[in-house]
């Protein structure tokens, strides 16, 4: 390492050699007086340093009024004004990161070593400079016990976020979202199910990546319990950036381009064509009946008839997905202007991001205005913060089912037709010369994929604004008041079309709705801080806080227009108009007490009470609307309190316990009528309102978890280790629980269940290697959870299940099982012999078995590698990101069975397969498709190198000569490689939905890799 | 300065000060404005009797894609309308189970509940709400065999989740006594112009639910000729539908909305942008309304461009090129679209199946009428009931007795002749078409043998439970007692507790 920097030392100095320059040597030590080694020392506003030799001294040239900024990991950093001296003594003072500040519940800033919880943190940049159109999957591979999936549903998806385990039988499993002190509405807008349909996005995607400034993950109950019944899932805290003190206004312009193309996992058989039994179609109304099916004969090139009547050659067609997809791009330009004084700071910011999708025709364009703005005066301050944000989405892409959803058919046409032969006029993709569908095959629901990208529309235009207003006030030393509004209200407008003159519904079908979302909070909070004595401190907080949302929707639709391709509402035969409404409250009071001895013993207890509306009977019944949680922690710095070894620098073990809780939706608990005002024939019709039972004596669910963990720094902070334990049990679930349809309704609200998650997360930094010009940074983050579901509808362990999804074969379920991890994949097996061969019924074709559970959808255990390297200007990351222990249901398999798709279906078409003859072999592969599911279900485990960043500081000779202050350049990229998967024809991360459901797929977005540049200045 | 420092204690005071009241007003926010707390019954038994009439979904899949299919009504070429040729899709099959239980039973119980407890309604709604019931459980049983019934539908009333399945012996003995307790309490009173059916015509009800008994009792006389007889003997003494203007269907709408849409129509309807082209009239319908002169092939089926012409069930697009009667799914007949559109009725029952059984009853000696007069009734409105399709598509009753004298009533051959007049009356009531035709053996169809059809190339005897039930402990059960196997594609080929033929 040293001859390293002996070797860098001098060429830099070659390099920085110029006019008004000095020399200057020294020595570091510690505060006791021992010499600090490889003491970073950097010449103020340059890229210009050393570090200190195995004595502790080190030699540097420098400018006339350089300024030297000493830093070392584990101690403060010191600035020394150099002058006239050239020899230096500077002793560092030992503990900073110790006294570092972390942003924790309700945006209380509190020292690291205080705190009795894991949490876990990242800078803003992190997702700043290789970008995700949704900022949530940027989180990939980067938090312990923080498990993002990334769906296959295109740029304008949601993301899903879990952190430490599903721990919910229904509703949310994902964690609050809190930005500079206040939630934001994440709920999925709607998302893809067994029938197809779209990802409308969530909130977290409004959140604009260059103005974080760093995000907090509270993991467990304890970090979140003053948020009480939000904490369920954990909270993400978002803290935007702020104008930092410098000279005069500062502006910051940061563009960034990606370019994402197909990951084609597509391998799909290529030596049979379409037909059926063996045999090429000879009539157009042949091919036409036989458009989705590849049981044909074997590609000879010979002129066979195709769909449209035209003959082409019997042979392989090429590459359908790389011709149907384009390859998506995205700008993302941010200008913000900031700056601060001695009692305020500002910041403004605007960005714009453009995307266009991969997906013919599908783009998304987001512009977000944001403010932080503060100012002190005297013992008040004042803050507002905010974002407002225009986004409009055209063309979000279909999924899952066949109706409208262009992957579906992009995926699966026989090898022998070429997807630009479905073009039709290419003057409006996949349409007839009359401008109604272009139909390839006979079934009407298998949308041509042209007409599907181009003549559909599904999109939505969101305009949102959310932040808060904060006023506070120093009533006497020690003694503060703060109160805060934040609003976090949307309107979105969606509109989705199927056009006129499509197949299955040939005079077409409108819908368009605008739906308002509101929450407002209202907080107020008084805190005290004293240090009683020397050794002894008090921190104490006690608030209130008002929660009122609301969701409101107005929509019109119906079908049959009556002036051809005229698609408006207006011109609809049949037309009807929905609305709906709901609101809810919550009201809270919070306490918090911190006690801190010697600065090495610290206590915290919480407790919160909410009340609920949503839990309160309509009618007045008596109903348990409140719940209190409660919150104790314990942390000891063993290298504050006890004699340690001098290796260690920081040594702090913790101990928490906490109990939280969740609520329901709001009109659970009575049994109401719909009325159809419209009616029929004159009548007036009403029915039951109710999908779902009403449940009787509901609570609010439980949630208790026990946090055991440490936390050491050793070797100068090269080695830091960060390790927690916890398990964490739910009780009373509120869970609408699928029941038999035969009982009149699909589901039931019901407080049932135990679920518990037990796991560890470990956070591993080593620095091998640290010199002046060159760092090296590992970071590990592991986490393995054991999720268990104990017991569903009653409180026994008897097999009991619960059905969270449903694939569109039917035949794949997504159930919860007692005594198995959440998300269990459910198929139908293969029925076998004792000696486990396949049983074939008399017609020589398998026979479906029982319906049991695979695995579980949801991988256990996860592990992100980072490794960063700095080289003078220069730094280049790497991410990897794995996960195992789960299963995905291949319903693109599953499909490629039924039509003759798969590699596998070629075996037995020339000779048969036992009985069957080779002309009905589609019979043997048809039986599996849809009978058997054990057939599809792929083992998800994977390991991927998710993201490379490469990037370069100009340095300030080259900015000296250039109108910045400085400036950046970035490579990135992301999902680059897929290192090892067991899944054929789609990637393992293909699921539809970011509902709780997971481990089905079905025809989705192709996974795409990503290239880009990032170009940051200021000026 | 100290007077805006009192003034921001106060406020933050008050807002901390709202939380002694905690949960003020939350009864009121937590109640739905949108919704009614009570019904009037009329609105929910108009809302029952149009979801009666079904969806497109399940008159889609188990209607048509299964039932105009198996009883060769019908016929279709494309790979999907696995009806045609006895292969199996798990959710086809199982359409009409998914959806009525949420779709009519839950109503009708919260309905029947509501009546019972006598708080609002009368006698007569209930006796016309317990006949409604019967309407949609026989039609579940007679598809799927033993089915939820005593439990089905009471989740919010009863708290029953997973409701036990009844065998289909003791659901016939206990619609046919309800059926008799409700023809019982019609009086005065009823739902009046909220029954879109008969307009609360309580005469019209009685002869409703007298020829459901009729119906429901013929069906057992394979099983239990004895119960059979009593309760056809019955129904036939308490008065059954004679006329057309008896007859018991839904009228629809086209929209606004798309339950005020036939669900066939929903399938069938291109003109109002409904696309499946798929199905034809079989060649079995064809040939025998062709070799008996029947007037009714103008009526059922738009002449293909070489004149009438019926598409033998069974063949697919590469079959189809060496079928001699035509070699192009345009050289058969399309099902008339004046009957099968969104704003056509859905037909339960007709003067004419109530006709026709009571003949049936009489060939059997169950009963003094005469067979022959009753036959010529049944097959007179049944040339007649279509005109409540359109007001063109008129027979003539000179055109009717012609038919009835070059198709004489034989009594030798009475059980075939009713069984194939039965047929075709419940054309387009495709559930009861099949029904009887399991029941009784007529017309004998000639079953088709497609590769990979699970029924071992004959009739299909029903139609498989949805496959999310496997694993519940009432469906396992109920699959052990009717000797199911795990494997749902061989329900098909297992015939129902009536059949026994």
């Amino acid at each position: 390492m040293k001859k390293l920097s002996q070797l860098i030392i001098p060429l830099l100095f070659l390099a920085s050699t110029a006019i008004g320059q000095k020399n200057i040597s020294g020595i570091v030590n510690t505060s006791e007086g021992d010499p600090l080694i490889g003491v970073n020392i950097i010449e103020k506003g340059t890229s210009n340093g050393t570090i200190t030799d195995l004595d502790g001294t080190f030699e540097l040239t420098i400018g006339d009024d350089g300024v030297l900024v000493f830093s070392y990991s584990g101690y403060e950093n010191q600035e020394i004004i150099v002058g006239n001296q050239t020899y230096l003594d500077v002793a560092l003072i030992a503990g900073a990161y110790l006294d570092e500040v972390v942003v924790t519940a309700l945006n209380i800033g509190r020292k690291k070593r205080a705190l009795a919880y894991a949490v876990g943190e990242l800078d803003g940049s992190s997702v700043a400079t290789a970008k995700e159109v949704n900022i949530g999957n940027a989180l990939a591979g980067k938090v312990a016990g923080v498990n993002v999936s990334n769906p296959a549903t295109g740029a304008g998806g949601s993301s899903r976020i879990v952190i430490r385990g599903n721990s919910n039988i229904s509703g949310n499993n994902q964690p609050l979202i809190v930005v500079d002190g206040v939630p934001i509405n994440n709920d999925n807008l709607g998302s893809a199910g067994m029938w197809g349909g779209q990802d409308w996005g969530d909130g977290l995607s409004s959140v604009n990546a260059d103005d974080v400034e760093s995000m907090t993950v509270l993991k467990g109950n304890t970090a979140g319990a003053l948020y009480g019944y939000r904490a369920d899932n954990g909270v993400i805290l978002i803290t935007t950036k702020k104008g930092k003190k410098g000279e005069g206004i500062s502006v910051e312009l940061n563009s960034n381009f990606q370019s994402e193309t197909i990951i084609d996992n597509y391998n799909f058989q290529q030596q049979y064509g379409h037909g059926l039994n063996g045999a090429k179609p000879t009539t157009e109304a042949e091919a036409f009946a036989q458009g989705l099916y590849s049981w044909g004969d074997a590609l000879d090139g010979s002129s066979v008839i195709q769909f449209d009547g035209q003959s082409r050659p019997y042979s392989y067609a090429g590459d359908n997905l790389g011709r149907f997809y384009s390859s998506g791009s995205t700008f993302t330009n941010s200008l913000a202007l900031s700056g601060a004084g001695e009692n305020h700071n500002f910041r403004f910011s605007f960005t714009n991001l453009d995307n266009k999708g991969i997906v013919p025709n599908s783009d998304l364009d987001r512009k977000t205005f944001s403010t932080n703005t503060n100012i002190t005066y005297g013992k008040f301050s004042a803050g507002i913060t905010g974002s407002f944000m225009i986004e409009a989405v055209n063309n979000r892409p279909r999924l899952s089912d066949s109706p409208g959803n262009a992957n579906y058919t992009a995926w699966s046409l026989p090898p022998s037709i070429n997807i630009d032969d479905l073009l039709g006029d290419p003057n409006k993709p996949g349409s007839n010369a009359d401008g109604t569908e272009f139909q390839f095959n006979d079934n009407v629901f298998v949308t041509n994929p042209w007409w599907a990208a181009h003549q559909f529309e599904g999109g939505n235009r969101k305009n949102r604004i959310f932040g808060n207003i904060s006023l506070g006030y120093e009533l006497i030393d020690g003694l503060s008041i703060n109160g805060k509004v934040g609003i976090d209200r949307f309107t979105e407008s969606r509109r989705t079309l199927t056009p006129y003159g499509t197949a299955f519904s040939t005079l077409g079908q409108l819908s368009e709705s605008n739906r308002n979302v509101q929450e407002v909070n209202l907080e107020a909070t008084i805190n005290y801080v004293k240090d009683i004595s020397e050794s002894f401190g008090i921190n104490l907080l006690v608030g209130g806080n008002q929660q009122k949302n609301s969701n409101d929707l107005l929509g019109g639709g119906g079908s049959n227009f009556n002036v051809p391709f005229l698609h408006t509402l207006r011109n609809l035969a049949n037309q009807s108009i929905s609305s709906g409404f709901s609101k809810f409250q919550v009201n809270s009071v919070f306490g918090q007490a911190e006690f801190s001895l010697n600065s090495a013993l610290y206590l915290t207890v919480t407790g919160r009470q909410d009340w609920f509306s949503t839990l309160t009977d309509p009618n007045g019944a008596e109903s348990k609307n409140s719940i209190f949680y409660p919150s104790v922690g314990l942390a000891y710095d063993l290298a504050n309190g006890l004699e340690l070894p001098a290796v260690v620098d920081f040594a702090k073990v913790r101990a928490s316990w906490a109990q939280v809780g969740g609520s329901t939706d709001p009109y659970q608990l009575g049994l109401t009528y719909g009325i159809f005002g419209q009616g029929h024939l004159g009548q007036a019709l009403g029915g039951v309102n109710n999908g779902s039972v009403p449940p009787i004596g509901l609570v609010p669910s439980s949630n208790t978890e026990l946090e055991l963990g440490f936390d050491v720094r050793l070797f100068k902070g090269r080695l830091h280790l960060d390790m927690a334990y916890y398990t964490r049990e739910t009780t009373d679930g509120i869970l609408s629980a699928s029941i038999s349809a035969a009982s009149g309704y699909g589901s039931k609200t019901v407080n049932v269940g135990k679920i518990t998650n037990k796991g560890v997360e470990a956070f591993i930094e080593i620095q091998p290697v640290r010199t002046s010009n060159f760092t090296w940074n590992i970071g590990l983050n592991f986490a393995q959870n054991t999720n268990n579901v104990e017991s569903l509808l009653t409180p026994e362990d008897d097999g009991e299940e619960i059905r969270l999804e449903e694939s569109r074969t039917r035949n794949a379920y997504i159930h919860l099982v007692e005594g198995l991890p959440f998300s269990q994949v459910m198929g139908f097996e293969y029925e076998r012999d004792g000696s486990g061969n396949i049983t074939l019924d008399e017609n020589g074709l398998p026979v479906q078995g029982a319906l049991r559970p695979f695995g579980t959808g949801v991988h256990p255990t996860t592990l992100g590698i980072n490794n960063s390297f700095n080289f003078g200007d220069f730094g280049a990351s790497f991410l990897i990101d794995i996960k195992r222990g789960a299963v995905i249901y291949n319903a693109t398999n599953a499909y490629g069975y039924f039509r003759g798709l798969h590699e596998e279906t070629l075996e037995g078409r020339e000779t048969g397969i036992g009985v069957v003859e080779a002309a009905n072999v589609e019979d043997y592969y048809q039986r599996i498709a849809f009978g058997i599911s054990e057939e599809f279900i792929d083992n998800a485990n994977f390991a991927k190198l998710r993201e490379i960043i490469v990037s370069y500081n100009f340095p300030k000779s080259l900015i000296d000569k250039l109108p910045f202050a400085s400036g950046s350049l970035s490579f990135a990229a992301r999902n680059l490689l897929v290192l090892s998967s067991n899944t054929t024809n789609i990637d393992p991360e293909s699921t539809y939905t970011t509902g709780n459901g997971q481990g089905l797929e079905m025809f989705g977005v192709p996974v795409t890799r990503n290239y880009g540049l990032n170009l940051q200045l200021k000026f | 300065m100290k007077l805006t420092i009192y003034k921001i204690v106060i406020l933050l005071g008050a807002m901390l000060l709202f939380q002694t009241s905690c949960d003020d007003n939350f009864a009121e926010i937590n109640t739905n404005p949108q919704v009614a707390i009570n019904i009037d019954p009329g609105f929910q038994f108009s809302w029952v009797q149009l979801r009666t009439s079904g969806g497109r979904y399940e008159n889609w899949r188990a209607g048509l894609i299964y039932s105009s299919m198996m009883n060769q009504h019908m016929a279709a070429l494309c790979g999907y309308w696995n009806g045609d040729k006895y292969t199996f899709n798990g959710g086809y099959n199982s359409s009409l189970f998914d959806q009525a239980y949420r779709e009519q039973v839950k109503d009708m119980q919260d309905l029947i509940n509501t009546l019972e407890q006598g708080e609002v309604g009368d006698q007569t709604m209930l006796g016309m709400a317990r006949i409604w019931r019967v309407v949609i459980f026989h039609r579940l049983t007679d598809l799927y065999g033993d089915v939820p019934y005593s439990e089905a539908g009471l989740g919010a009333i009863a708290g029953i989740d997973f409701p036990k399945y009844d065998t289909q012996a003791f659901i016939y003995a206990d619609m046919l006594s309800e059926l008799e307790a409700a023809i019982g309490q019609l009086g005065s009173g009823g739902f009046g112009s909220a029954d879109l059916m008969f307009g609360g015509d309580v005469a019209k009800w009685k002869k409703f639910g007298n020829s459901l008994m009729l119906r429901l009792g013929m069906r057992l006389s394979e099983v239990d000729a004895g119960t059979a007889q009593t309760f056809v003997s019955k129904a036939i003494a308490g008065g059954i539908m004679t006329d057309n203007s008896d007859d018991a269907f839904l009228e629809h709408t086209n929209g606004p909305e798309g339950i005020n849409r036939n669900g066939i129509g929903e399938v069938l309807d291109k003109a109002n942008g409904f696309g499946d082209d798929c199905p034809r009239l079989s060649a079995t319908l064809v040939n025998g309304l062709q070799a008996s002169g029947d007037p009714r092939l103008d009526i059922f089926g738009i002449p293909a461009a070489g004149g009438h012409n019926g598409l033998p069930n069974g063949l697919d697009a590469t079959t189809i090129q060496d079928n001699p009667t035509g070699t192009d799914i345009n050289d058969f007949d399309r099902i008339n679209p004046l009957l099968v559109t969104v704003s056509t009725p859905m037909m339960f029952m007709t003067s004419a199946e109530a006709q026709l059984l009571a003949a049936e009853a009489a060939v059997r000696g169950w009963t003094s009428g005469d067979a022959a007069s009753l036959y010529n009734k049944g097959v007179t409105n049944a040339m007649k009931q279509w005109q409540h399709y359109d007001a063109s598509l008129v027979i003539e009753d000179a055109t009717i007795d012609a038919y009835l004298a070059a198709n004489a009533f034989d009594a030798a051959n009475g059980l075939e002749q009713i069984g194939w007049e039965y047929w075709l009356a419940t054309f387009l009531n495709e559930y009861e078409a099949f029904a009887n035709l399991r029941r009784s053996g007529f017309p004998a169809l000639t079953p088709v043998n497609y590769p990979g059809n699970v029924t071992n190339g004959q009739i299909p005897k029903r139609l498989a439970y949805p496959s999310g039930e496997s694993g519940r402990a009432p469906f396992e059960a109920a699959k052990s007692a009717q000797g199911l196997s795990n494997d749902f594609s061989t329900y098909m080929a297992v015939p129902v507790w009536w059949d026994v033929n």
